[in-house]
């Protein structure tokens, strides 16, 4: 309160006047209050008005009293009560649930994960031992063949699934026959993702075993080594192996 | 229960929300009566506010997590559904329930038990402010039986006049001057600007002081309705 008389004119006063001492607005300003009473003095439709306003605030507060009794029937809570002890066996049943559907997926993503490395570990280990098996051309399978330094691989071992897929093209039915593991073309594709590759027997002559960057020094240079290459869907050669040229022959 | 008593809306919500039994009850208990006043009096009937209220809190139990504390206190949230429920109401019933003048309907706002057993003004109009117009309810004298007729008479005059103002002007009335809300708790509860809160009660009680200064008039609507 700053003491100050305000002066308003009689749209101002009832501006204010449903304000008036009502919390939290600003006709809860005493000075305010003071202003509308002088104004009202001086102004008998805003005293009317003002006395009105009274009344109608002590009516309402007498309704509001009157009414502060009522409650809803004991029923409603009863039955609200019944409500919530379902929803919450409801709530509380739909966790047990989803826990076990959490424990359930985990135990499943596990088992996956650890079959898929096992799986992972066996066509490793496969690479290495047992490549050419998939192959079903050797009697000794994981042998290099005749040409030593070309070792298995894991790419070598893709490709052999391949080859396991596709053998009946070359190899079956030599059953004598050596051949080395397949190796990757500089060129070719992610071993990986050749799927549906198809084999095909072909002869190279030397020099053209040495531009697919084969060393192969001791052969003949007009000899003809016999191969195996692989295709990939496109008829792009993809990874090579060398047959064993004696045992092709038998 | 003595800790839930001391624990805020808030807090009981939360523990609401964990299972606790007692603390819904403590809510229900706390809440519900000025939910059920409000449902009330805008639907003028007590099977409606039974109804409403139990739907009010049903949407307690099932969605507590919309309540948001920043956006308003549980009061206003309570009282913001309660509205929803019964716009859907009236929706359906395609008209307003009248909430007075059928004398003969057991549900009705004035057959109600509690209503209207005897006045006792607290402390006379808004903020402990004695209003010039009422004259009883202050204590310095004990009210006859003249003066409870004439003070029920008032009430009588005034709720008839609050239940036949239109229903956006009435929930103004309903909330901030029976249920003694801010501007800022009703403008959450009825979700519309403070402003609009605050031009809608003023001229609400405008129209109340043009309804009650012809109280013949009143009285006519009302035989009409009945």
């Amino acid at each position: 309160m700053s003491g100050e008389v305000i002066h308003m004119n009689c749209k101002e006063f009832e501006e204010v006047l449903h304000d008036l001492d009502r919390p939290g607005t600003h006709g809860f300003d005493l000075d305010l209050r003071e202003g509308a009473l002088l104004h009202a003095e001086g102004c008998s439709h805003c005293a009317q008005l003002m006395t009105e306003s009274e009344s109608l605030d002590f009516s309402l507060h007498a309704l509001a009293l009157r009414d502060d009794v009522l409650l809803a029937p004991a029923h409603v809570e009863a039955q609200l009560l019944n409500q919530f002890r379902q929803h919450r066996d409801a709530v509380s049943s739909s966790r047990s649930r989803w826990r076990l559907v959490a424990l359930a997926t985990a135990a499943g993503v596990l088992l996956a994960a650890a079959g898929s490395f096992h799986h992972w570990s066996f066509s490793g280990m496969g690479s290495g031992a047992g490549s050419d098996s998939g192959t079903h051309m050797g009697s000794q399978p994981g042998t290099n063949g005749t040409v030593n330094n070309i070792s298995g691989s894991t790419a070598a071992s893709n490709v052999g699934n391949v080859g396991a897929a596709e053998s009946t093209s070359g190899a079956q039915g030599a059953g004598s026959e050596y051949a080395s593991a397949f190796v990757p073309l500089p060129y070719a594709d992610d071993p990986s993702t050749l799927e549906g590759g198809m084999i095909v027997r072909v002869s190279f002559s030397q020099p053209a075993l040495a531009s697919l960057g084969l060393p192969v020094t001791d052969l003949g240079a007009a000899e003809q080594i016999p191969a195996d290459l692989v295709l990939s869907e496109d008829g792009t050669p993809q990874a090579i192996r060398l047959v064993s040229q004696t045992s092709a022959n038998q | 229960m003595s800790k839930a008593i001391e624990l805020t809306d808030d807090g009981l919500v939360q523990r609401m929300i964990a299972g606790d039994e007692e603390a819904f009850t403590l809510l229900y208990r706390r809440r519900h009566p000025a939910v059920y006043r409000f449902v009330l009096h805008m639907g003028g009937n007590a099977a409606i506010a039974d109804d409403v209220t139990q739907e009010v809190f049903m949407a307690l139990i099932r969605d507590a997590k919309r309540f948001d504390p920043a956006r308003g206190n549980l009061s206003a949230f309570l009282f913001g559904v309660a509205r929803n429920h019964l716009y859907k109401r009236w929706e359906q019933d395609r008209r307003l329930v009248p909430i007075a003048g059928d004398a003969d309907d057991p549900a009705s706002f004035a057959n109600l038990k509690g209503a209207g057993n005897g006045l006792t003004a607290r402390s006379g109009g808004r903020n402990g402010h004695n209003g010039s117009g009422g004259g009883n309810g202050n204590g310095h004298r004990p009210a006859t039986i003249g003066d409870e007729l004439i003070a029920k008479e008032t009430v009588d005059r005034v709720r008839q006049a609050v239940a036949t103002l239109p229903e956006n002007y009435r929930e103004v009335v309903v909330l901030c001057e029976l249920e003694e809300m801010s501007y800022e708790a009703a403008a959450a509860a009825l979700d519309c600007p403070i402003g609009t809160v605050r031009s809608r009660l003023h001229r609400a009680r405008m129209i109340l002081i043009e309804k009650l200064r012809e109280p013949q008039a009143v009285r006519r609507a009302s035989a009409v309705g009945e």
